[in-house]
């Protein structure tokens, strides 16, 4: 059959549906078939499923022409995606052309929902495509015989690859692909990703930096043009709108007529804390909602999800208030209009949710910014400009991640077992470890046979062992057993199902939060207030509760950070404060904040950097304001504070946020020696970055996911607490033990290289202290605290670093209570 | 090292920055929560926690040791962390070096068989009093009597000005019983709410530092 024949029945087949290919679909359909591997740049619900679905079936017809009569049996494609919760609709889509065209052609699904029983099916018999999860994708190569599975795979579709890309699931799914390409000859490897600022770099992590894969590949835009309105949500009364804050409930008025106007409106809050509350709230002012408004977040039960999600396409729904985990995937085309509640913090993820409204053709998406509080009018006056300019921000690729490193190797040696000179190569291949070196690979494989770089008398590590033919295998079952439980690369708290005593699961909930409660004590959680009764084998036991107040479960997530571009245009508006014309609405409601700020301090412009410093009952506080973003003050912020602590015994509290930080201590600041001193400076950075990084706990964070990843730390056996509990620490115990007795490990390495150099963009912090240098210092001592500084020194998510002896400072301080 | 010495139910203490506590009228090193073998149970289930980090235990023990010189020392519970391993070769043959006679109050996790401890002549006993005061792994409330025990490594969390905060671990004594810190690395702490009638002493590398509750309790 030649091209245009097999093409044909593709296009049969849309016009069945009353649809025509876009000129995308029918473009990667051509490359597929020519043997190309590639990305397609498409937003959700373009038909990017069926670009490339019908390609890899195509594919299957061309090499197996009498396909309605005979079906050659085993796995041809793999669907990688991130979202469990996309899976279903991606097997519907799927299935309903193969349905059209009369293939005997199977789909199904393996993610960590899938039963048991289910599972063992599949591995007797595999679907033709299998949709899957990177996580489940390891799992498969942690079954023996993995590479019999895969042997005739002609396809691997990496779908929402954009999401993995900046994440530690990117460089598994970059692993992953690295085995596939040699155990399945046939191999072509795609990705789909939303438009993100390096897209090239993108198709080149995917298929691995100068590989052959890379070289026979294409990118491919859908360019659906989609127009896209962005408009402010302005309190009337802006004297009485909060300076800090952020839930933005102050506004929930102004929701209601918007909210009555469409058919369906989605409201996306930035945590799921605050999700809960604007439901609640919603509710308790317009009781007239009632079973019209629904709530959707990852800690709410599955069921109860995919309720959610279907009503939405029913339009029986006029709200929804939501989280990210509406953000990506499914199609609802009744949605109308979206809330964005709060900075987004990124260009590309608000034209992601403002792409959720509107799905008719030509039809434009509305979304609305609700500022939480008053600084935050200027990102929404930035925001618009980004999006009219079309300013995206990058997804940053991890590199030399030895913890995913260790677990993959660890996978290959639970399964058929590996020979290092074989894995090598490929692992040299991927982006991420392009520069991995023999001595650096050595070490990795002395980790995971002898737990250390040389072998000790007296030593029972067990792990992978070394058999004699120079094979890497474990043979231990509970070896095995353990490092299953734990492959994947999201690294949480201990999850406990939330329940009624009488039975009905309501869904999950963090550890932390539940150890603060007592039973008795009330809290909100899936819109209901529940009281605890009690905590046992991980389940969280309540009944339903009457009382009005309740504490709210407020999850930890992470603190996102604009990018630089963002971050440019948000210096850009602020300067614009000064000038008389130009302002956009948004900063004109903000004139009576500036003339507060203008009281005490400065605007600053844009030759000028302000430092402003007060005295509250907190201590002498110095806030400093580079408007650099999150990420570069969390850097500068460490920076100065581990420089000013080497000229006197000094503790700090450290806190940031994207217009700039404060440092917070007990003692003055002498600011005219900082000044004088050019802490500041570009000399030294890398260095004085590094021993800061040692001086403050930041590296311990990042090392807590690297320890669980890595299989330092075990997370414990589901419901078999009491025989896991000998094997439970704290990767805070042994970032300290690391710390002391092997400060060279890789793997404790990589927590320090991961907290700057992984989160600033290469650079970023020295070309930000050069703008700095260019500007003329400011420093304003204010007799209180200002607009400006007023979130930043209200943030209680802080940093610290001290210069002072500890016996010094503990006879300054007093004895906190834990609230009982 | 700057220690600190209290007298309680007619008895003399004295605290020592490593977490032990010297008994003087009885000559006697009190010592709870070692947790010797960890490291090693857990690089036996294929954690890889640094084999460097074993040794420490014993060097500290040493040090503390010849600190005080007791003609008895007493380990309150938890000395071993789970099941026998390659570092109970260690310990015996680090116990054989010790001149006092040694007991263990056994605690939760000593699973190991009271036989083997009496091979290296460890006496093994579930609790012990001397006197008005009992040694024992768990604390407890008992009339008439001083209890020393372990078992919770007690901490405490301090805060200051310019929203500092620390958690550090402390000697917790109340009017009927003192609970001594963990002894060993690779241990941690569980924070104490203390009461009016309580005294927290709070322990660094080298010092002993009594915290003043007066001040602040509220």
């Amino acid at each position: 059959m030649n091209k245009n024949n097999l093409q044909q029945i593709a296009i049969d087949w849309f016009e069945q549906q009353n649809w025509t290919p876009f000129a995308f679909q029918k473009q990667v359909w051509t490359a597929f078939l020519q043997g190309k591997n590639g990305l397609l740049n498409a937003p959700t619900g373009s038909g990017k499923t069926y670009a490339l679905w019908v390609a890899i079936v195509l594919e299957y017809i061309r090499k197996n022409p009498d396909y309605l009569s005979e079906h050659k049996k085993g796995l041809k494609a793999v669907w990688i995606t991130p979202l469990k919760a996309l899976s279903i609709e991606i097997k519907q889509a799927a299935e309903r052309f193969v349905e059209g065209i009369g293939g005997p052609l199977t789909v199904g699904i393996r993610t960590g929902d899938t039963d048991q029983k289910e599972r063992a099916a599949q591995k007797r018999k595999m679907p033709d495509l299998l949709i899957t999860t990177p996580e489940s994708l390891h799992l498969l190569l942690a079954s023996k015989g993995y590479d019999q599975t895969f042997k005739n795979v002609t396809a691997i579709v990496i779908d929402e690859w954009h999401e993995l890309l900046g994440s530690k699931r990117g460089v598994q799914t970059e692993l992953a692909l690295s085995r596939l390409k040699t155990i399945a000859s046939q191999l072509r490897i795609w990705g789909i990703s939303a438009t993100i600022g390096n897209l090239d770099q993108a198709r080149q992590v995917l298929l691995g930096s100068d590989s052959s894969a890379f070289e026979n590949s294409t990118l491919i835009r859908a360019n659906i043009k989609k127009k896209i309105k962005v408009k402010s949500i302005i309190p009337k009364k802006m004297e009485t709108f909060p300076w800090r804050g952020h839930l933005g409930l102050h506004l929930l008025e102004e929701v209601i007529p918007i909210i009555n106007k469409s058919k369906t409106t989605l409201l996306f809050t930035n945590t799921r804390s605050q999700c809960e509350i604007w439901f609640q709230k919603i509710l308790e002012k317009h009781p007239e909602f009632a079973g019209e408004i629904a709530m959707h977040h990852g800690s709410i039960n599955k069921e109860t999800r995919i309720w959610v999600e279907h009503a939405i396409r029913n339009e029986q729904l006029k709200a929804v208030v939501c989280t990210s985990s509406l953000d990506l995937g499914v199609d609802f085309a009744p949605v109308e209009t979206i809330i964005q509640i709060g900075g987004p913090k990124g260009v590309a993820r608000f034209l992601q949710r403002a792409g959720r409204s509107g799905h008719q053709p030509g039809k434009e998406s509305v979304i609305y910014f609700l500022p939480t509080h008053a600084i935050e009018l200027i990102e929404a006056s930035a925001l618009q400009k980004a999006v009219k300019d079309k300013i995206v921000e990058d997804r940053v690729p991890y590199l030399n991640s030895y913890d995913v490193l260790v677990q993959y190797l660890t996978t290959l040696a639970v399964s058929n077992g590996f020979y290092p000179e074989e894995i090598f190569p490929e692992i040299k291949s991927t982006f991420c470890f392009q520069s991995i070196t023999k001595e650096q690979y050595q070490w990795v494989l002395n980790f995971i046979t002898m737990g250390a770089q040389s072998l000790q008398s007296y030593d029972e590590y067990k792990k992978v062992e070394i058999e004699a033919d120079g094979k890497f295998k474990v043979n231990s079952r509970g070896v095995a057993m353990r490092h299953r439980l734990q492959i994947g690369t999201i690294v949480s708290d201990a999850i406990l199902t939330v329940k009624y005593m009488k039975g009905g699961f309501l869904g999950s909930i963090e550890e932390w939060f539940v150890s603060k409660l007592k039973p008795g004590d009330v809290f909100t959680f899936a819109g209901r207030n529940l009281e605890l009764f009690k905590v046992k084998n991980m389940q969280v036991l309540v009944r339903k509760s009457n009382k009005k107040t309740a504490k709210v479960p407020s999850w930890m997530g992470g603190r996102m950070s604009f990018s630089s571009e963002m971050s440019e245009l948000l210096r850009e508006e602020m300067y614009l404060a000064n000038s008389t014309s130009g302002k956009s609405r948004e900063l004109n409601a903000l004139n009576h904040i500036f003339e507060k700020q203008r009281q005490d301090s400065i605007v600053p412009g844009p030759g000028q950097f302000l430092i402003e410093t007060f005295k509250t009952r907190e201590g002498y506080h110095a806030i400093f304001y580079p408007f650099e973003g999150r990420f570069v003050h969390e850097a500068l912020g460490s920076l100065l504070a581990y420089r000013i602590s080497l000229l006197s015994p000094i503790t700090f509290s450290i806190a940031f946020n994207d217009y700039g930080f404060e440092l917070l201590s007990d003692q003055e600041i002498d600011m005219q020696q900082v000044l004088d001193n050019d802490l500041f400076t570009t000399d030294f950075l890398s260095s004085d970055l590094r021993k800061s990084l040692n001086a403050t706990e930041m590296a311990r964070r990042k090392f807590r996911d690297v320890a669980v990843i890595s299989g330092l730390v075990f997370t414990g056996y589901p419901d078999k607490l009491l025989k896991s509990k000998h094997l439970q620490s704290s990767s805070q115990l042994l970032f300290n033990v690391f710390k002391e007795y092997e400060p060279d490990n890789l793997l404790f390495q990589q927590a320090f290289t991961e907290t700057f150099e992984h989160q600033l963009e290469e650079g970023r912090l020295q070309l930000a202290m050069e703008r700095i240098s260019t500007q003329t210092i400011l420093w304003k001592r204010c007799q209180k605290p200002t607009p400006f500084s007023f979130p930043i020194i209200t943030d209680r998510l802080r940093e610290k670093l001290s210069s002072e002896k500890l016996a010094d400072r503990i006879r300054k301080m007093t004895i906190q209570l834990e609230k009982s | 090292m700057k220690t600190k010495t209290i007298t309680s139910h007619a008895q003399t203490f004295t605290l020592h920055p490593s977490g032990a506590l010297y008994w003087h009228e009885t000559d006697m090193l009190l010592i709870t929560d070692v947790h010797l073998g960890k490291v090693s149970h857990f690089r036996k289930h294929g954690s890889a926690v640094p084999q460097s980090a074993i040794p420490y235990n014993f060097d500290k023990l040493d040090r503390t040791f010849a600190h005080f010189k007791p003609r008895v020392l007493c380990f309150l519970g938890d000395l071993f962390h789970s099941v026998i391993n390659s570092e109970w070769l260690l310990f015996s043959e680090w116990i054989k070096n010790i001149t006092a006679k040694v007991v263990l109050v056994t605690g939760n996790h000593d699973i190991i068989s009271p036989l083997k401890y009496e091979e290296v002549n460890v006496h093994v006993t579930p609790q012990w009093q001397i006197g008005a005061v009992l040694l024992t792994h768990i604390p407890e409330e008992r009339e008439h009597v001083f209890t020393i025990s372990g078992h919770i490594h007690p901490g405490i969390r301090l805060q200051g000005l310019g929203r500092q905060s620390l958690s550090i671990p402390c000697f917790f004594k109340t009017p009927t019983q003192l609970i001594l810190p963990a002894f060993g690395a690779f241990t941690g702490n569980y924070t104490m709410n203390p009461s009016e009638n309580d005294e927290v002493f709070v322990i660094t590398e080298d010092e002993v530092i009594q915290v003043d509750l007066t001040r602040f309790m509220h």
